[in-house]
């Protein structure tokens, strides 16, 4: 692995690289591949036993300060989990949108309100199911003796997604930094580690500069896709049949280029934002950073959605090991936090798992 | 025995202790750098607790001190002195796949039943609605064939099929449509939708009774609706295991299975036709003779709504075979045939009868 030794004496205002990754890929596919041949073998239901050995890997592999951290969750919490939001959630939901449905097609047009209500419903019970998901994550984190853990309320962090999605819908785009950063900071400053808080003060205003760019790219992008078949059909109509293909190739080349440019520009804003995010996040005494590159941040994407289509998802645990590495690899951290000062919570920890984003397919494998 | 170093955290602090560990006959001593005895794990309550990346060493913890770890690196002596657990019992793996497998044959067996029961309950005039809602979009796309003399002789033949039967029962309107598909089916609400390339195919009368019995003992027995709930139900079942809802892997299933019950549905429906032909005092020939024309679909059987028309027709001349009149007179089969006009195009293979 590379990365700078976590033990290094260095001064304490040097920013030091504490965190280390040492999961190897090849147990990460063979234990990818065991997971997919019992998940056949159950009807998929192993998955949960599954996630949880993979966790085990990226967790157990992961060290910070020259400690390995350690995944104590159980396959049977996250299914029980998933047992209980089936039933009482999931299922009075699928019945629901079904009938409302059959109504609708049968003629009763006032349906088509609930049925508005319950895809609302839908996104906020995501949006809270990804928040009690983390809450069990952290909970389930152990790292020195000690767990992490989240206080803050689930349903309040589904309402100011709603709330931001409207506001992003609204403005046209133009809240989604402003609102993306308030959940954010709604979770990190909720989030802590034994008694303390993190505290995440990160801002995003000075992400308006990157983010002007990457909306006129998405717009010019979404102009050109939108516009160019018409284009194509009205002057092909004028253009002699020579002219044609070459006015396909011109406009299919502009979308293509926009599309390009809007991707680019969205990679190059989102490293801003990672680093704009862990600049501002304190643990205790320790100041985090983050060195994360526009074309680092590139090539995780892209090598982790090539890894995830080529193999039909199959292989998403490999692209998780990479975020992992990634992420270790170039987060900084200055100052130390007093170990000491930092004791066992006492708040009471969750006793089920994920069931919400499990039913919804928030989380993936972390 | 001698002692071996090992980094020790108490579970009530994140400080790190560097300690000396001793085995003794009960237990492990950890004790500080002072020597001054830091905890006491005896050795029932001990439990290996995984290997630290790269096997640098093993972590142990004691089940009565919750959070607390020791981790050592030298886990060549640590782990002979652990206590030895009985393996986890195979039992309970192949007890839940077997109770799986038993749980998905229950649901696949029970869910016609189910369907069949729920759709007798359905209101009929939802039922109506969501056959209209099919057979307008038909009308719409291709057209309608609606020559008084033709219609009056179908409506003639359906009302002597179906009038031994329930009003209930009975079928509310047939439609015919330009198409060159040799085809017909039943929709929920008691329409049949007939294919103008059938009615060219058709090359008498009987054959004619026999297709439409087979379609109206569809409607009588609600197969088209029982489909419907049995597409829902293999959905929801589906997406509520995968917990996949995109309900793309739903509505994979449904597809695959799909077939496999109205297969049962398509042999139903031959029998259901033959008895009422018997009622209605008609011949019986005409069903098995147009099926034994019928080429099979190509699809894999599994895949296929229909079963081989082979099987069909053998079913259907081991069974009763009722002798009878000839459904219509040559001026109504004339004008049955006549009803959209015109020449028809190569029919394609395959059909929903």
């Amino acid at each position: 692995m590379t990365g700078p030794s976590p033990l290094s004496e260095q001064s304490p205002d040097q920013p030091t690289s504490p965190f280390i990754h040492q999961g190897p890929t090849g147990a990460m596919i063979r234990l990818a591949l065991t997971n997919l041949a019992l998940n056949i073998v159950t009807l998929s239901l192993w998955r949960f036993w599954g996630k949880t050995r993979v966790r085990r890997a990226l967790w157990g592999n992961t060290l910070a300060w020259g400690d390995a951290a350690q995944y104590t969750g159980q396959g049977r919490e996250l299914f029980l989990g998933f047992a209980l939001v089936l039933v009482a959630i999931l299922m009075p939901l699928l019945v629901a949108n079904g009938v409302f449905q059959a109504l609708l097609r049968s003629g009763q047009s006032w349906a088509a309100l609930p049925l508005t209500g319950l895809q609302v419903l839908v996104l906020f019970l995501a949006a809270a199911g990804l928040y009690r998901a983390r809450r069990y994550q952290m909970s389930r984190t152990l790292w020195r003796g000690i767990r992490g853990g989240m206080d803050g309320a689930a349903w309040r962090y589904g309402l100011l997604f709603l709330l931001a999605s409207a506001t992003s819908v609204l403005s046209l785009g133009w809240a989604w930094p402003w609102a993306e950063m308030t959940m954010m900071r709604y979770r990190l400053n909720h989030t802590q580690f034994g008694n303390r808080h993190f505290q995440c003060s990160a801002r995003s205003a000075p992400l308006y500069g990157r983010f002007a760019v990457l909306w006129l790219a998405v717009a010019l992008a979404s102009a050109a896709v939108m516009l160019s078949p018409l284009l194509v059909a009205t002057m092909g109509y004028w253009a002699s049949s020579l002219a044609r293909p070459r006015l396909f190739g011109f406009f299919g080349g502009a979308a293509a280029l926009g599309l390009l440019m809007a991707a680019l520009s969205y990679a190059w804003y989102r490293a801003a934002w990672y680093r704009e995010l862990a600049a501002h996040t304190m643990f205790d005494q320790a100041r985090f950073s983050m060195t994360a590159t526009t074309g680092g941040l590139i090539r995780l994407t892209l090598g982790n959605m090539l890894i995830s289509l080529l193999s039909l998802g199959i292989l998403r645990p490999w692209s998780s090991l990479r975020t992992f590495r990634f992420a270790c690899n170039h987060l900084r951290v200055t100052g130390e936090p007093v170990w000491t000062g930092i004791t066992t919570q006492t708040s009471p920890q969750p006793r089920l798992g994920e069931g919400l984003a499990a039913a919804f397919d928030g989380v993936g494998d972390f | 025995m001698r002692s071996l170093p090992g980094r020790f955290h108490d579970g009530r602090n994140a400080t790190t202790h560097a300690v000396q560990v001793t085995p003794t006959n009960t237990g492990l001593e950890i004790r500080g750098p002072d020597g001054l005895l830091i905890a006491f794990w005896h050795m029932a309550d001990l439990r290996a607790d995984g290997n630290l990346p790269k096997g640098q060493g093993i972590r142990l913890r004691c089940t009565a001190e919750g959070d607390a770890r020791l981790t050592m690196e030298q886990a060549e002596f640590v782990r002979p002195l652990l206590p030895v657990h009985p393996g986890r019992s195979w039992r309970r793996p192949v007890m839940v796949v077997a109770a799986v497998i038993l749980l998905a044959v229950g649901l696949w067996q029970g869910l016609p039943a189910a369907a069949r029961y729920l759709a007798a309950w359905i209101p009929a005039p939802w039922e109506q609605r969501w056959g209209d809602a099919v057979a307008d979009g038909f009308a719409q796309s291709l057209g309608r064939c609606t020559q008084p003399a033709g219609e009056a002789a179908l409506d003639l033949l359906i009302g002597r099929l179906s009038a031994g039967l329930p009003p209930a029962e009975r079928p509310r309107r047939i439609l015919v449509v330009p198409s060159s598909d040799i085809n017909a089916f039943a929709l929920p609400g008691g329409t049949i939708l007939v294919f103008s390339g059938l009615l060219a195919d058709l090359k008498n009368p009987d054959e004619l009774a026999g297709v439409l019995a087979h379609e109206v003992t569809h409607l009588r027995l609600h197969h088209p609706t029982a489909a419907m709930i049995r597409a829902s139900g293999v959905g929801l079942v589906v997406t509520l295991v995968t917990g996949d809802a995109s309900g793309l892997v739903a509505s994979g299933a449904a597809m695959a299975l799909a077939g496999t019950y109205s297969r049962d549905d398509e042999m139903a429906a031959d029998a259901g036709a033959q008895q009422l032909l018997a009622q209605a005092g008609l011949d019986g020939h005409g069903l098995a003779d147009f099926l034994s024309r019928l080429g099979s679909t190509g699809l894999p059987r599994w895949l296929d709504s229909h079963p081989a028309p082979a099987a069909r027709v053998e079913t259907l001349k081991r069974g009763p075979m009722p002798m009878g009149d000839t459904a219509l007179s040559s001026e109504q089969w004339n004008a049955v045939k006549g009803m959209c006009g015109g020449p028809h195009r190569a029919p394609r293979k395959g059909s929903d009868i």
